[in-house]
């Protein structure tokens, strides 16, 4: 029993489809970034091309394209044009591997004259049975991006803004891993989708021997882990450098950092590989702690029983997986919005600041939040 | 559950053979790197290019055995290569304070 | 013979990690060489990947490419020498004699490994889930090599604290 030709070219199509997903959130991103600015600091933002400015991102990406290709002379051509390809990479291949939504189920068709047997697409890209360790994996080759544009540039400023990345990124990659650990400790598995089915109903955890069931609250893991999706949360910042971490590009201090040297469409690539690191971040924060792709107090089976009620067949299966999704789009949504509003609203950290934040306070609390997860766990479960 | 069984369970003429001579090329050049090279921070990526050499080779026969302690053997030998590159790093940061440049020659000088 | 898709996942695989592990070797620019490893480093977790070793795929991805070698070219990149002048060591019969010794390893190292028949993979029995082969992973670990493994631990907090030492000489880790 292999797979036919008509699941191959779905599951292809997916791969595009989730790709141009993230690709096609970041104009919106931009705009939503642009706007919310101008909105927090009391300003109008671009709101003269189109309705409330929306298309403004379609003049940029024409005028990016036209921009002029230029190498620096010094430069090394191939890292300076591969990092910023090397930028969108780990972004698109974790995004991809994360459970958008419920698996659509297709029942037997008729089509081209011939039958075609029931298939379940999983709403995901692919589906890794390691997937948190695949994801830290992808992200931490992200620094090589950053590293090739500093050494390729041939610029001071912009090898300084990629030593002050990679250093940045090894320090904060340890809090934000041990802050995971909380969570592999508490489901015990690697697999997105296990945690997801993990977070259904009300919150029910275990204690002394006896289960406790809150029926007013979702059973979600920051509730598991409060403390642990804190520190994830804010170690992603330093992830995508973004500020208050953003002190690889701090333009008082190193013009722009490691894209000093770049323009155009290419500079466009590092935005893309910055929002998808945010996407991703605020993904894996909703799919670990915030409980998914799940609706609160709703199953799956009753969205297809609804759906089933109003249109039947297949069309009933393909909406609830869209009505999960956009639960989860929702969540997404909201997190990156809270990244927008941290990063017009916070001063930027001094360097040695970062460094003492990062080793001196943030790793031993996640050591802490592992003892006491591992702790509670064991008592828990005598 | 099926976990991307295209690259677990399809028929291959690729056996253990193969790996181990991948191994044995990998291994040959870390030799090489360490032999022929003078920067000491290429030497240490040579090293661990050995280690890894050796890494597939553990992985490749808990493979052929089915048997799991290959894999925590290259969990050992992980740990061995991240302690080796810390202080191998430190050394060459030392020498770079003092001579301005990583060269293997000036590691005699560094006594007392 | 017919090429499987695992057979062209090998192939590729092995000739990307042969390819950049040569680049290490020669090129004479050290930057280069360290991302010719990272490349042999990602293509390694690809091959443990193809023999089914998850969890140490992620770890090589995670530690290997994502923490030492970041650090190798951190370190590269501080000291900013551009090329060698010297990269390679002296003599021509000293670099034979070199040369022609690891070529002896490779011969006898390979020359095993093809001579011991063929050693097909079978099939993998029980279960094959990511997930269940880490908790396989973790049984050991902490079961069967349970000391080696806090030894392991002991060993990395006195490398840490001895980097740390050595760094410090002559005030900050700063060159000058």
């Amino acid at each position: 029993m292999g797979k036919d030709v008509f699941e191959i070219t779905v599951n292809i199509l997916k791969m595009f489809v989730i790709f141009l997903m993230m690709v096609q959130a970041v104009p919106i991103l931009v705009w939503l970034e642009r706007r919310g600015s101008a909105f927090i600091q009391n300003r109008l933002g671009p709101n003269r091309v189109g309705p409330l400015g929306l298309l403004q991102l379609a003049a940029d990406a024409v005028k990016f394209l036209f921009k002029e290709e230029f190498v620096p002379r010094q430069g090394v051509r191939f890292m300076y044009f591969f990092a910023p390809i090397m930028a969108m990479i780990p972004g698109a291949l974790s995004f991809a591997s994360l459970p958008l939504s419920v698996p659509i189920k297709i029942e037997p068709f008729q089509m081209l004259g011939q039958m075609w047997g029931p298939y379940t697409f999983a709403f995901q890209g692919y589906d890794l049975g390691i997937g948190i360790v695949f994801v830290l994996g992808i992200s931490s080759l992200g620094v090589y991006s950053l590293l090739m544009a500093g050494w390729g540039s041939s610029n001071k400023y912009s090898l300084m803004g990629a030593v002050r990345a990679s250093a940045q990124a090894i320090s904060y990659e340890l809090a934000l891993s041990l802050s995971l650990v909380g969570i592999l400790i508490v489901y015990g598995t690697f697999s997105f989708n296990e945690i997801v089915a993990a977070q259904t109903g009300p919150l029910t955890f275990r204690a002394f021997g006896a289960e406790h069931v809150i029926s007013w609250l979702p059973n979600w893991g920051v509730f598991y882990q409060p403390l642990g999706a804190i520190l994830f949360f804010s170690a992603t910042f330093a992830e995508a450098n973004r500020l208050p971490f953003d002190l690889p590009e701090a333009e008082g201090e190193l013009v722009a950092g490691f894209h000093t040297e770049y323009a155009g469409f290419k500079l466009l690539m590092f935005f893309i590989g910055e929002y998808g690191h945010m996407m991703v971040a605020s993904a894996l924060l909703a799919t670990f702690y915030l409980g998914g792709y799940n609706i609160p107090g709703v199953m799956p089976e009753d969205v297809l029983a609804f759906w089933q009620g109003v249109v039947g067949g297949n069309l009933a299966s393909i909406l609830t997986a869209v009505t999960f999704h956009l639960s989860l789009l929702l969540r997404i949504a909201l997190l990156l919005w809270i990244f927008i509003q941290v990063r017009w609203t916070l001063p930027r950290f001094r360097y040695d600041q970062l460094m003492n934040l990062g080793w001196k306070s943030m790793l031993p609390w996640a050591l802490f939040n592992v003892c006491v997860t591992a702790l509670w766990v064991w008592f828990g479960h005598k | 559950m099926p976990t991307s069984a295209v690259v677990v369970d399809s028929i291959s003429s690729v056996g253990l053979n193969h790996y181990l001579i991948l191994s044995a090329i990998l291994f040959s050049l870390g030799v090489v790197g360490v032999l022929m090279r003078r920067n000491i921070i290429v030497i240490l990526m040579s090293i661990e290019l050995m280690l890894n050499a050796v890494n597939i080779a553990f992985v490749a026969f808990s493979r052929y055995l089915q048997n799991m302690d290959g894999q925590a053997m290259v969990f050992f030998v992980m740990t061995i290569a991240a302690a080796e590159a810390a202080v191998g790093l430190a050394l060459a940061t030392t020498i770079f304070k003092k001579f301005r440049e990583v060269n293997i020659r000036y590691f005699e000088h560094l006594k007392g | 013979m017919s090429l499987s898709l695992n057979d062209i996942l090998f192939y590729f695989l092995a000739g990307v990690a042969v390819l950049s592990a040569l680049g290490v070797i020669l090129q004479s620019n050290p930057i280069y060489c360290a991302l010719s490893l990272a490349l042999t480093m990602v293509s390694v977790a690809g091959l443990f990947a193809s023999l089914s070793a998850w969890f140490v795929a992620g770890v090589q991805l995670i530690v290997y490419a994502g923490a030492v070698l970041v650090l190798f070219v951190m370190v590269l990149m501080l000291f900013d020498t551009k090329t060698e002048k010297r990269a390679f060591s002296k003599g021509i019969v000293s670099g034979f004699f070199k040369i022609v010794s690891a070529a002896m390893i490779f011969a006898i190292a390979g020359g095993a490994a093809s001579m011991s028949g063929d050693a097909r993979f079978s099939k993998l029995t029980g279960v094959v889930s990511a997930t269940q082969s880490t908790k396989d992973l973790a049984d050991l670990l902490f079961k069967k090599y349970l000391f080696s493994f806090e030894a392991m631990g002991a060993l990395l907090l006195f490398i840490a604290i001895g980097a740390v030492a050595l760094s410090r000489i002559q005030g900050g880790t700063h060159a000058d």
